[in-house]
């Protein structure tokens, strides 16, 4: 199963990208302790040069990251039909005590990489290298993640035996089940229609002013669009599911990336994680916003931000209540 | 000051057996619309200083101000800009392009801004026509006298209007004349308002009365007065 090619390519990619963090790690530490751009000296200058050939290093290496966070959904999802009771990735994650573990520090580590991308992209526009340090933090922070992903990922895949029975998500994601996914399957439909659309709401309200006026409100974005990203996966879970599968029991996230589904997962969780990322890149920028240089390039990037994080939520409404109109289910008394 | 800088040093092959200082903690001023002249012998360290002054090289340690605008910590694609916008480059092979016309020669430094080709072609003519180069536009390089190749490589270090002429040893491959012509030409553009800076060991030009300021080197340092 480990030769797998989808599975040998996240393995040697995450091994790949764990290497080449490690080794921007041990440069960002001396960035962090050596970095004076005042001076003029050998050290710095040196460091200066060198900082483009790292940063672009790491570019590549989160840019294999996000990509690796659909080839793993792609790749568990495909896998189901080799394990007994697994009816999509919801089984497959379950065979062992590694997979949802995987999927979560991948989703943490797409958003976390964005940010480090967005933060990257900013620092690349300015002359005077105003974001090299906070970028460098940022990367001792995540770099802990991406290796214990790397880790968690190649235990999930070596310990992939096809003799288990797993769950089917049926069961995973049943309101009679006890656990995570049957908890987050039972929330009470109208109840989380009402917060999807209100956060919605308060989301682009908050966009469009931010957009428009600039200033504090980022923060305010941040906090809304991050929440978003939440509120939409329950969202997807507790009702547009159902009407997606036109079934009223049918609570399963995964299903919807099968053809079956015209793999429309595929779009609503990639808009999800676009909306999500700009969001968090607002608030990884909001606090440099007055920073010299950046005065006059950062409201540019902010806006751009806010209009694709607003776009993609949008875009994630609208197909969420097409669904809801167009399917052949009617939850009226839900 | 328009040029400053500050304890430069270049080395090439660090740590290497074949390490070689070319610069060694040059510390000069260079004013706005002035000549001045780097004077020294060869591998005194005249071009290497010049092609950091001119974004072309980056200093092993030190720093260039330019209008006080630190320079030597721009990334790449800024200084591209600079190099383009505020300098033009006038080299001791002259270095134009054989198998293209003058007229194409010129207008090679302007083609990454991105001007339509007629307004580039217009202005390339008339900086040809300047230097009474006008019917020798469509012709090929290497059909041009030294003395014409020579006013090619000035006009195409104007094409961008720089305020910064850098000329690298220009008088090298002329004769006593064209190396007179060649400096009546750079106090010509001093008075059109931009500043001039040669690397140059012929007494022609450091001895030229245009000159305003002479900075002499020698194996790395500045080893004269600076004359300014």
């Amino acid at each position: 199963m480990i030769l797998d090619p989808s599975i040998l390519a996240l393995m040697l990619g995450s091994i790949l990208v764990s290497l080449m963090l490690l080794y921007a790690s041990c440069f960002g530490i001396q960035i962090l302790r050596n970095w004076d751009i005042s001076s003029g000296s050998e050290l710095q200058l040196a460091l200066e040069r060198k900082t483009y050939l790292i940063s672009t290093l790491i570019s590549y290496a989160f840019g294999f990251q996000l990509l690796s966070l659909f080839l793993f959904i792609y790749t568990a999802d495909d896998l189901c039909r080799l394990f007994v009771g697994a009816m999509c990735e919801a089984g497959t994650l379950m065979v062992n005590n590694y997979g949802y573990p995987a999927l979560i520090l991948k989703i943490f580590n797409f958003i976390a990489s964005g940010a480090w991308l967005i933060l990257n992209y900013t620092d690349n526009r300015a002359q005077d290298y105003p974001l090299t340090r906070a970028k460098y933090w940022l990367l001792l922070i995540i770099a802990p993640f991406i290796l214990y992903e790397a880790i968690v990922q190649c235990m999930y895949f070596l310990e992939l035996h096809p003799n288990v029975i797993t769950s089917c998500c049926g069961a995973l994601f049943s309101t009679e089940e006890n656990g995570l996914g049957s908890g987050l399957a039972s929330f009470p439909i109208m109840p989380m229609k009402i917060i999807f659309y209100s956060a919605l709401s308060a989301l682009i309200a908050n966009g469009i002013y931010f957009y428009r006026a600039g200033g504090k409100s980022g923060y305010l974005f941040f906090f809304l669009g991050a929440g978003m990203f939440i509120v939409s996966v329950e969202a997807l879970i507790s009702f547009i599911s159902l009407y997606i599968y036109e079934l009223p029991t049918h609570h399963c996230p995964f299903c919807i990336l099968q053809g079956e589904y015209g793999h429309i997962g595929y779009l609503l969780y990639g808009l999800l994680l676009v909306g999500s990322v700009s969001a968090v890149g607002i608030g990884a920028l909001m606090p440099f916003r007055k920073k010299g240089s950046l005065e006059n390039i950062l409201p540019g990037i902010l806006r751009k931000l806010t209009l694709i994080s607003m776009i993609a939520y949008v875009i994630f409404g609208i197909i969420a209540t097409w669904q809801i109109i167009f399917s052949n289910l009617r939850l009226e008394s839900y | 000051m328009m040029i400053e800088s500050r304890d430069v040093k270049k080395i090439f092959n660090i740590d290497k057996p074949n390490q070689f200082i070319a610069l060694n903690g040059i510390s000069i001023s260079i004013p706005a619309n002035r000549l001045t002249v780097l004077k020294g012998p060869s591998g005194s360290g005249k071009t290497t200083l010049l092609s950091i002054i001119g974004c072309m090289a980056r200093p092993t340690s030190g720093r260039v101000l330019l209008f006080e605008r630190e320079i030597t910590s721009l990334p790449e694609r800024f200084l591209a800009d600079i190099r383009r916008k505020t300098f033009g480059f006038i080299f001791q092979q002259f270095n134009l392009i054989r198998g293209i016309t003058s007229l194409e020669n010129i207008m090679v430094p302007a083609y990454p801004g991105g001007e339509p080709i007629s307004l580039l072609k217009k202005r390339a003519m008339t900086l040809l026509e300047n230097f009474g180069l006008g019917k020798k536009a469509d012709i090929g390089i290497e059909w041009l006298s030294g003395g014409e190749s020579q006013r090619v490589a000035i006009a195409r270090a104007l094409m961008n209007d720089p305020s910064v002429i850098i000329a690298d040893e220009p008088t090298a491959h002329l004769d006593t004349g064209l190396s007179h012509e060649f400096m009546d030409t750079m106090q010509r553009l001093k008075n059109d308002g931009r500043t001039i800076i040669i690397a140059s060991h012929d007494p022609i030009v450091f001895a030229s009365e245009y000159v305003d300021g002479v900075i002499e080197m020698r194996d790395g340092v500045v080893a004269g007065p600076d004359l300014q």
